[in-house]
C-alpha cells in the first residue's frame, strides 16, 4: 500500500554549449580569422571542410593540423533567488587535420582526407548548483572523418564531395532529487558511443578574376546511440526502481547549406562572406529508451522544438608583408533555441562574434596560422520542462593555431 | 612564435573570460522587517515527520521566511529549538518518523515510515527556553487553534507552548505582542481544521463561521494595532494531503487467489445489498445510519486516514469483515462540512486582508497545485505519500523542501503587496525525505 513511486523528470541530453550547433566552424584557422567564413575562397586544406569543391582550384600537396582552445564560462543567475552559479568546464580542444594531394602538378583531380571535431566540449556546472537536477556535466566528443574528391572542370568551375563517417562519445550526468540517508543526492550517468553517416559536397565557381561563388551542402548526420549505459547511484532501497542498464537514443546533427562569396581585388586583399542555413528543425525531440523500465523509470521524450536558422559570417585578409597576413572578421547567428526550451547545455541566443588572425610564413613550404574568436551572449528563459528560470551569460574566447606544410 | 604568445596573452588578459556576477537588487519595500513574528500552528512551527525536532524547526516555514527577511534588514529570529541530537517528540510521546524497513503480518518487508526511537524525547517538556534578551519570532505552536490565541495560562494545555512561555499566565498573543512586531505572518486556522479531520470528524467540532470570524479578527486587529504590516494565509483543503489520499476508499483488491474470501464476503454482505467482485472493492465501515447492522461500503469521495491499522487490514479482515470505525473515515457528510467551513473561513481571511490592506497567501491554491503536481528547477513535487517529495513522513506536514516552496509563496505575496524585492529561498538546497 505504501509502495513508492518515484517520478523522474525527463532526462536531458543535447549538444554542446558553443553551438548554434556544431556549426562551431572551428575547422580552419585562416577561416576562423575571417569570421569563420571561406566557402568561396580556397586557402588551404581546411577547404575540404568549408567547401570540398574549392580544393580543385588548389595546386599543391599539403598537410595541415590545427587546434583551438575553447575557454568558455557560463554564469547562471536564478531569477527567484538572485543566486549565481558558474561552470568550471575544462578547456575544449577541437582539432582538425587535413591532407590534400594531387598526382601531378596542375592535375584536375585532387584527393583529400579531412578529420575534424565539431564537438569537443565539456560543460561542467559547479557543485550543488540550482539546476543540478537538469544537468551537472555533459561531455560530448565526435570525430568526423571525410575522405574527399575534388574535380576542376575548367578554370571557372570545380566540384567536390565526400562521405562523412562520424564516431563519438557522450557522457551526461545529473543529480536526481532523491536523497540518501546522509542527505546526499542520487545521481545518474548516461554514457555511450554514437555513430553516424553523412556527406559534404560543394561547388566553387570563379565568376571573374576578382569574384568567386561557393555553394555547399553538408548533410544531416543522425548520431545513433545504440549501446548506451545508464548508471544510477541511488539509495539501496530504491535500486529496484532505478536499475542501471542499457538505453538507446539519437541526436540529429543538422544539415548546413552555405552560399559564399569571395572578393579578391588584388593579390594582397581578400574579403569573404558566407550565409549558412542550418536545418535545426530536425532537432524536435530528445528521446531516451531504457531497456528496463520501472514505475519510476519510464522512457522519456523531451520536446526541443528547434527551428531552422540563418547565420551570416564575413571577414578580410590582408598581406602586410611577404611573411605575414592579418585577418579580421565576425558574424551574426540566429539561435535555433526557442523561448521555453533553453537548457543548461545550450544557453544559446542570437549572437554576434568577433575574430582576428595572422598567418606567418617561414619560407615557401611552412607556415603557421593563429586566430582568436570572442563572443558574449546572455539568455533569460523559463524552461517549460524543468521550470528552470533564470539568465545564462556566456563568455567564450577561443584562441587557435595551425601548422601547414605544403609541397 | 612570440606573436602567438602575445595573442594568447591578449586573449586571456584584455578580455576577461568570466561573466561578472551582479548582486541582485533587494529591498524591503514598504515593510519594516526589523522584528518579524509568525503565528500559526504545527505547519508554522517546523513540526514534521510526526514530531517536533531540531532539523524540522530549522526548516520551519517561519524560519525560512525570516531568513529571507534578514537579507532586507530583518533582525535575528529565534525559535524554541530542540537539541539537534534529540529524536524529537510529539504529544503521544513518540519520536520522529524516518524511512526504514518494516515487516508486516504477511512477513513481507518493505520500505515504510518507522519511528526513529522506541520513545520520544520527553525531556524537552521540562525545558523553558524563554529569554527576555532573545525574543522568539516563531509563534507557530503545534495544535494552536484560532480560539486559543488569547487563552491565558495556555501553557497548561499545550506542552509546546510551555517550552516558550514568558510566564505561567501568558497567552500566545500576549507573548507574541510583547515582541513589539514590525511585521507579521499569520497562518492560523489550519490546526482547527486538522484536529477535526485527523479524528475522522469524531468527537471534534469545527468553529462556527461566526466564532472563527470573531477570533481571527481579534488576532489580526491586535497584530496591526501598532502599525505593523503583515501577510495572512488562507487555510488549505486538508483532504488533499497524503494522510487522506494515500489509501483509496476502494483499496480492497481481490484476485483469483482470494476466491474463498470473495465468496465469504458476498455471503455475509449480499443480504445487506453490498456486492464484491474481483478487482478493486470499497472497504466497509461502521455507520449507525446505514441500516440495522450499522455497516456500509465506503463511497467515492470518502477518505480513509493513514492512521488505519494497516496490518489488521491486511491480515485480520479489518475494513472488510470487521468494518472500519468512523474515526478512520472522513465520510461524505464530514468532507462536505469540512470543505464548506474552510471556504467560509477563507472568505473571512480574504476579507480581512482587503479591509486592512494586508498581503494574502492562498495556501489553499498552493496545496491544490501540489496535489496536481508541478516541477520546479527540475524537481518534480506532488502530494504522493513519501515519493512526492514535498510532505514529510506523517503525510500532513511539509518537509524542508515543501516548506521552502511554500515560504516562496509567502515571499511572492509580500513582494507583490508591499513592492518589496525579497529573494526567494533556494528550494533545491532543502532536503526532502531520506531513503535507506
Amino acid at each position: 500500500m505504501l509502495k513508492l513511486l518515484l517520478a523522474l523528470s525527463g532526462f536531458i541530453f543535447s549538444q554542446v554549449l558553443f553551438s548554434q550547433g556544431f556549426q562551431v566552424n572551428f575547422q580552419g584557422q585562416k577561416q576562423q580569422g575571417m569570421g569563420c567564413a571561406g566557402t568561396a575562397l580556397f586557402q588551404d586544406g581546411a577547404s575540404l571542410f568549408y567547401n570540398p569543391g574549392s580544393a580543385g582550384f588548389s595546386n599543391e600537396n599539403s598537410v595541415n593540423v590545427a587546434m583551438t582552445g575553447v575557454l568558455a564560462n557560463v554564469l547562471y543567475v536564478d531569477s527567484a533567488t538572485g543566486q549565481g552559479y558558474r561552470t568550471n568546464s575544462p578547456i575544449g580542444t577541437p582539432f582538425s587535420a587535413y591532407g590534400l594531394f594531387q598526382s601531378k602538378k596542375e592535375a584536375r583531380l585532387k584527393y583529400g582526407i579531412a578529420v575534424y571535431t565539431p564537438f569537443g566540449s565539456t560543460v561542467q556546472y559547479e557543485d550543488d548548483w540550482i539546476g543540478r537536477f537538469a544537468l551537472t556535466r555533459l561531455e560530448l566528443k565526435a570525430i568526423f572523418i571525410q575522405p574527399t574528391l575534388s574535380f576542376r572542370f575548367n578554370d571557372y568551375v570545380s566540384i567536390g564531395g565526400g562521405p562523412i563517417l562520424t564516431t563519438g562519445n557522450v557522457n551526461l550526468q545529473k543529480d536526481i532529487p532523491v536523497q540518501f540517508a546522509d542527505g546526499s543526492y542520487a545521481h545518474v550517468e548516461l554514457s555511450g558511443k554514437a555513430m553516424g553517416y553523412g556527406f559534404n559536397a560543394g561547388i566553387h565557381a570563379k565568376l571573374s578574376e576578382q569574384l568567386a561563388l561557393g555553394l555547399t551542402y553538408r548533410s544531416q548526420v543522425n548520431m545513433n546511440l545504440n549501446n548506451g549505459y545508464a548508471t544510477f547511484t541511488v539509495p539501496s532501497s530504491l535500486e529496484p526502481n532505478f536499475p542501471s542498464g542499457k538505453f538507446t537514443s539519437s541526436l540529429p546533427l543538422p544539415s548546413v547549406t552555405t552560399v559564399g562569396l569571395a572578393f579578391t581585388p588584388s593579390e594582397k586583399f581578400a574579403a569573404v562572406l558566407d550565409i549558412n542555413h542550418v536545418g535545426w528543425k530536425a532537432y524536435d525531440t530528445l528521446a531516451f529508451d531504457y531497456e528496463q523500465n520501472t514505475a519510476s523509470l519510464a522512457d522519456t521524450k523531451s520536446a526541443r522544438n528547434y527551428k531552422d536558422i540563418f547565420a551570416f559570417r564575413g571577414g578580410f585578409s590582408y598581406r602586410v608583408m611577404e611573411e605575414m597576413d592579418v585577418r579580421l572578421g565576425g558574424g551574426y547567428g540566429f539561435s535555433p533555441v526557442q523561448n521555453g526550451y533553453v537548457t543548461p547545455e545550450t544557453p544559446d541566443k542570437n549572437r554576434a562574434y568577433y575574430t582576428f588572425g595572422w598567418t606567418f610564413r617561414f619560407g615557401e613550404q611552412f607556415s603557421m596560422d593563429v586566430s582568436v574568436y570572442y563572443t558574449q551572449i546572455k539568455r533569460g528563459d523559463r524552461n517549460l520542462e524543468t521550470n528552470l528560470a533564470g539568465t545564462f551569460t556566456t563568455k567564450a574566447i577561443a584562441p587557435g593555431f595551425s601548422l601547414v606544410y605544403k609541397w | 612564435m612570440k606573436y602567438f604568445i602575445l595573442i594568447v596573452a591578449i586573449g586571456f588578459g584584455v578580455v576577461s573570460c568570466k561573466p561578472k556576477f551582479e548582486e541582485p537588487a533587494m529591498s524591503a519595500g514598504e515593510i519594516d522587517p526589523a522584528r518579524f513574528i509568525m503565528i500559526g500552528g504545527a505547519h508554522t512551527s517546523g513540526y514534521a515527520d510526526d514530531a517536533l525536532y531540531a532539523e524540522g524547526q530549522e526548516n520551519s516555514l517561519a524560519n525560512l521566511i525570516a531568513g529571507q527577511l534578514e537579507k532586507v534588514g530583518g533582525g535575528s529570529f529565534y525559535q524554541p529549538l530542540i537539541s539537534s541530537n534529540s529524536v524529537g517528540v510529539n504529544l503521544n510521546g513518540l519520536s520522529k518518523l524516518i524511512l526504514g524497513y518494516k515487516t508486516d503480518c504477511e512477513n513481507v518487508t518493505s520500505l515504510s515510515p518507522v519511528r526513529l526511537a522506541a520513545g520520544g524525547d520527553l525531556s524537552i517538556w521540562s525545558d523553558n527556553l524563554y529569554n527576555a534578551n532573545f525574543h522568539f519570532g516563531n509563534y507557530g505552536v503545534p495544535g494552536l487553534k484560532v480560539s486559543d490565541a488569547f487563552t491565558a495560562n495556555y501553557a497548561a494545555q499545550n506542552n509546546y507552548f510551555n517550552r516558550m512561555k514568558s510566564a505561567v499566565s501568558a497567552s500566545v498573543m500576549e507573548d507574541a505582542m510583547a515582541q513589539n512586531p514590525t511585521f507579521f505572518s499569520l497562518f492560523l486556522g489550519l490546526d482547527d481544521v486538522m484536529a477535526y479531520a485527523k479524528a475522522g470528524g469524531k468527537g471534534q467540532t469545527l468553529p462556527t463561521v461566526a466564532e472563527f470570524q470573531a477570533d481571527y479578527t481579534a488576532v489580526v486587529e491586535a497584530l496591526i494595532s501598532s502599525g505593523a504590516k503583515g501577510v495572512l494565509a488562507t487555510i488549505p483543503d486538508v483532504t488533499k494531503m497524503p494522510y487522506f489520499t494515500t489509501i483509496p476508499y476502494n483499496g480492497l483488491s481481490l484476485t483469483e487467489a482470494d476466491e474463498s474470501n470473495l465468496q465469504l464476503l458476498n455471503n455475509v454482505y449480499n443480504p445487506l445489498g453490498y456486492f464484491f467482485d474481483y478487482g478493486n472493492n470499497p472497504f466497509m465501515m461502521v455507520d449507525s445510519t446505514a441500516n440495522d447492522f450499522s455497516v456500509r461500503q465506503l463511497l467515492p469521495g470518502e477518505y480513509l486516514l493513514l492512521s488505519l491499522p494497516l496490518d489488521s487490514v491486511k491480515c485480520n479482515q479489518v475494513g472488510v469483515l470487521y468494518p472500519f470505525r468512523d474515526e478512520f473515515v472522513l465520510t461524505l457528510q464530514e468532507v462536505n462540512l469540512l470543505r464548506s467551513r474552510i471556504a467560509s473561513y477563507n472568505q473571512v481571511i480574504v476579507n480581512l486582508s482587503n479591509q486592512f490592506g494586508l498581503a494574502l497567501v492562498r495556501t489553499d491554491e498552493f496545496i491544490g497545485s501540489l496535489s496536481d503536481g508541478f516541477v520546479s528547477n527540475g524537481v518534480s513535487m506532488s502530494s504522493k505519500f513519501v515519493s512526492g517529495g514535498a510532505y514529510s513522513l506523517d503525510g500532513i506536514h511539509l518537509n524542508a523542501r515543501g516548506n521552502a516552496v511554500l515560504a516562496n509563496e509567502f515571499i511572492k505575496a509580500i513582494n507583490s503587496k508591499y513592492k518589496a524585492r525579497i529573494p526567494a529561498v533556494n528550494a533545491t538546497a532543502a532536503s526532502a525525505n531520506f531513503f535507506p
